[in-house]
């Protein structure tokens, strides 16, 4: 199980909600932080992610490790949260 | 011996069409899930505002009228699963669905998989697809706080886009590869309203997008009126040129496809095969607007709830004047 997992969302993101909705039936916790509330992290996401597009998950593992997770891609955010 | 788990229907996508004909199924118990690949909600869920859906006096955002859907459907008992239908195989009487959480058996399915953005195919767009290249506005638009921005596109989709990306942009190039507007007049009143910060260009089409160190810098295009090369700086592009039915998973199927690769239907919304329906944007002749979708999933249901009733009573003896043979 991830350590800690940061989902990095707007308001407006569709897929933002569908993530959170895939943690949710996961039961895993996670914290959210919106851009539109903090528009000065956009810049840290973006070198982070290598793109201009949320949401944006990070998975820190328990090793102290992380995974970046661009965009709703259940094939890459499945294994990343083992 | 291969343990089938059947259900009763299998719908495939959960836009308005497939929750509409989702909440009506499960009202009458007939077993039902739901797989959705992408967003629940379909491209109503990142559609910023939806002014022209009965109910709702002054407006609702899109992100909201997909969540009302999911909520109304799921408290009567529909499931959702968060996975990609892959194929569909036609079993005799019953339907094989190979998808990314297993395989799953159904009586009936209804194809309810949308539309999605179409792309433009020109250089760039693959090299800058997120870095610069956008096809969302509501998910990507935040990223262009005090920025310059180019819209490819001149129909309602571009528009509305257009304007909700004022928000953020200090100005954009809209740039329309016809001499007039696609978008229904109310959206082009709003953007009217918004001159100070939409400049639109006629009969022009976009050729390439550049970038420089990882970012998009400009944009060339073509005036047709004086037939010369024309470039628009800026900082980031977003493409609402049109778009494409998701059937690519039907090949092989049976299932009959018109020339854009729609779904053909007959008038009782059933494509070739028996038990498979086609409901909403996916459907061949399709109106694409949210409100005709979530009528169309209504119609599809009850005519499914017909055809289940079928396979247990047998065929419908007589058509009856007035109420058609729904299978013959």
């Amino acid at each position: 199980m991830p350590k800690n997992i940061t989902i990095f969302t707007t308001n407006t993101c569709a897929y933002c909600v569908m993530v959170e909705r895939f943690l949710d039936m996961k039961g895993l916790k996670y914290e959210v932080v919106n851009l539109d509330e903090k528009p000065e992290l956009q810049e840290e996401v973006l070198k982070m992610s290598g793109a201009l597009t949320v949401p944006v998950t990070v998975v820190t593992k328990q090793d102290d490790s992380k995974e970046v997770v661009v965009g709703y891609n259940l094939p890459k955010l499945a294994p990343a949260l083992a | 011996m291969e343990d089938k788990t059947v259900r009763d229907l299998v719908i495939i996508g959960a836009g308005p069409a497939a929750l509409s004909a989702a909440l009506y199924t499960s009202r009458e118990d007939i077993d039902t899930v739901l797989y959705e690949k992408g967003a629940i909600g379909g491209l109503a869920a990142v559609t910023d505002w939806v002014d022209n859906y009965p109910g709702f006096a002054k407006g609702i955002a899109g992100l909201e009228l997909a969540d009302q859907m999911r909520a109304q459907a799921e408290r009567f008992g529909a499931k959702i699963e968060l996975g990609e239908v892959q194929k569909l195989v036609i079993e005799e009487d019953l339907k094989k669905l190979i998808t990314t959480n297993g395989d799953v058996y159904a009586k009936a399915v209804l194809i309810a998989t949308g539309s999605e953005y179409r792309k433009i195919g020109v250089p760039g767009e693959d090299e800058y697809y997120a870095r610069g290249v956008h096809y969302c506005a509501t998910c990507d638009g935040a990223f262009y706080r005090d920025k310059k921005l180019v819209v490819v596109g001149g129909g309602n989709s571009a528009a509305q886009e257009s304007i909700f990306l004022t928000k953020f942009a200090t100005h954009i190039d809209m740039l329309v590869r016809g001499d007039k507007l696609r978008a229904s007049e109310v959206l082009i009143h709003e953007l009217d309203k918004h001159t100070d910060k939409i400049t639109i260009h006629f009969n022009t089409t976009t050729d390439e997008i550049k970038g420089l160190d990882g970012k998009v810098t400009s944009v060339i295009g073509t005036d047709k009126i004086k037939n010369q090369k024309v470039t628009f700086s800026t900082d980031g592009v977003f493409v609402f040129v049109g778009l494409d039915p998701n059937t690519k998973f039907l090949e092989g199927s049976g299932v009959e496809l018109d020339e854009r690769g729609f779904v053909k239907s007959d008038q009782h919304l059933m494509t070739k095969i028996k038990g498979v329906f086609v409901a909403g944007d996916v459907r061949s002749g399709a109106t694409l607007q949210i409100a005709s979708a979530t009528g169309e999933g209504a119609t599809a249901a009850l005519m499914i709830r017909e055809y289940l009733e079928s396979l247990e009573r047998g065929p419908l003896p007589e058509p009856v004047v007035g109420h058609p043979q729904l299978y013959d």
